[in-house]
């Protein structure tokens, strides 16, 4: 008679066993090139978005872009940024971005791993860092992404900062990427970290939150895990200078908070309304 | 798609040429442009690199061109070596005396099939008013 915990285990193991490896040989710059007029569609039409800073990413070489994440499941913000940083420096430059390992297994998903998409793990990170490429990483992940939609201009990590050491170990500079817009395009009530404690899936899945939210076309969206329609919100991201790290992590860490929130801070100001901006 | 717009300048053409055969000055009056660096060591004439930026929509567009035609105080062309599929032609001709014709090309083509065909029906219109504006721009400068 199985138990609960060879349920959960099986349950464990059925999941990790789908996240890929790392292979980085996925990405396709071709498949990008064909999708940019798609996503240019969305991202000038739908998101009306604007990118700024581009020239402040050093011209070449491994370089860790580390972002405020925003907007659930359906983050505008990562593939608007993609799409600027793959028409600014050209699909040829490998660019990869750190997702969720449950983004990254999931086969209606299958093609963002085309896209540079890999598994957010230390491992991932380094061999990226190690062959030359532009990395985006958003360490709050799926603790900032789920922020109440009042606490949109807020940049919030959970206190989680190994990509100093990512940057330090691969002897790279961070360059900070701030967003605003992605957390207007639905209204997000509550982290549900109680839920996911609740429902043990903090263990299961590595979710540490379970998102209430009110969202496109589902109304009361409990977990997000089907994704949502976002609003039309306008994005806005700003590049920040380049920060070395040639300090302590704690001391790093402080530098590229303050520098996306003044980022964030800019932003947020020239906006007059949620979601029209 | 294939934009072009025309302008007379009160300059003659090696006034004009100048300007028009001197890539470090395009920045000065080329409309929308973000990003305009020189890509090899190649001096300004057939075979010279650059990457260039217009901004067209949310983001930046262009890549890496390199000139091939540099015919003295008549055309200066280029094609698109990465990015979107792009010509672009700067044409000197007399005008009445005193006076140059300039026509400015661009053509471009965005990959994609049907999605590329909608964008670039969608973005003719801002290319339109970028490369006008750059004429003007011009005019200003030669005419200065």
């Amino acid at each position: 008679m199985a138990t609960v915990g060879d349920v959960l285990e099986w349950t464990r193991k059925q999941v990790v066993s789908r996240v890929p490896k790392a292979d980085l040989d996925q990405r396709d710059p071709d498949y990008i090139r064909d999708q940019l007029p798609a996503t240019w569609l969305l991202a000038s039409l739908y998101f009306r978005a604007d990118v700024a800073g581009l020239d402040r990413i050093p011209a070449e070489g491994p370089v860790l872009l580390v972002g405020n994440h925003s907007g659930g499941n359906v983050p505008p913000d990562t593939f608007v940024f993609t799409l600027a940083f793959c028409s600014y420096f050209g699909v040829e430059r490998p660019f990869y971005q750190l997702a969720h390992n449950l983004v990254v297994s999931a086969p209606p998903l299958g093609w963002l791993r085309k896209f540079g998409t890999v598994a957010a793990n230390h491992e991932n990170a380094q061999l990226a860092l190690a062959s030359g490429a532009a990395l985006l990483v958003y360490p709050g992940g799926d603790y900032e992404v789920f922020r109440p939609s009042w606490e949109r201009h807020k940049v919030d990590f959970g206190g989680r900062m190994g990509y100093v050491r990512l940057a330090r170990d691969a002897g790279v500079q961070i360059v900070p990427v701030a967003s605003v817009g992605g957390q207007e395009s639905a209204l997000f009530l509550n982290r549900g970290q109680w839920l996911a404690k609740l429902l043990m899936a903090d263990k299961l899945l590595r979710l540490k939150s379970i998102p209430i939210s009110l969202a496109l076309p589902w109304g009361l969206n409990i977990s997000d895990l089907a994704g949502h329609i976002p609003l039309p919100s306008k994005i806005a991201i700003e590049v920040q200078e380049p920060i070395d790290v040639d300090r302590d992590d704690q001391a790093v860490h402080d530098k590229v908070m303050a520098s996306l929130q003044d980022g964030v801070d800019r932003l947020a100001a020239k906006r007059r309304f949620p979601v029209i901006g | 798609m294939r934009v072009e717009r025309r302008c007379v300048i009160n300059a003659d053409r090696d006034a004009v040429w100048k300007i028009v055969g001197d890539p470090d000055q395009y920045p000065s009056f080329m409309t929308n442009l973000e990003r305009w660096e020189t890509a090899n060591d190649q001096p300004p004439g057939v075979g010279a690199r650059y990457t260039v930026h217009w901004k067209i929509g949310s983001v930046p567009v262009g890549g890496l061109i390199e000139v091939v035609e540099f015919d003295e105080n008549r055309d200066v062309a280029w094609v698109g070596i990465t990015g979107v599929t792009l010509r672009g032609r700067i044409r000197l001709r007399d005008g009445g005396e005193g006076q140059t014709k300039v026509t400015f090309r661009l053509s471009y083509q965005a990959p994609g099939g049907i999605f590329g065909y909608i964008a670039d029906r969608i973005a003719v219109r801002q290319v339109g008013r970028t490369v006008a504006d750059t004429l003007k721009s011009l005019k200003r400068l030669a005419e200065s």
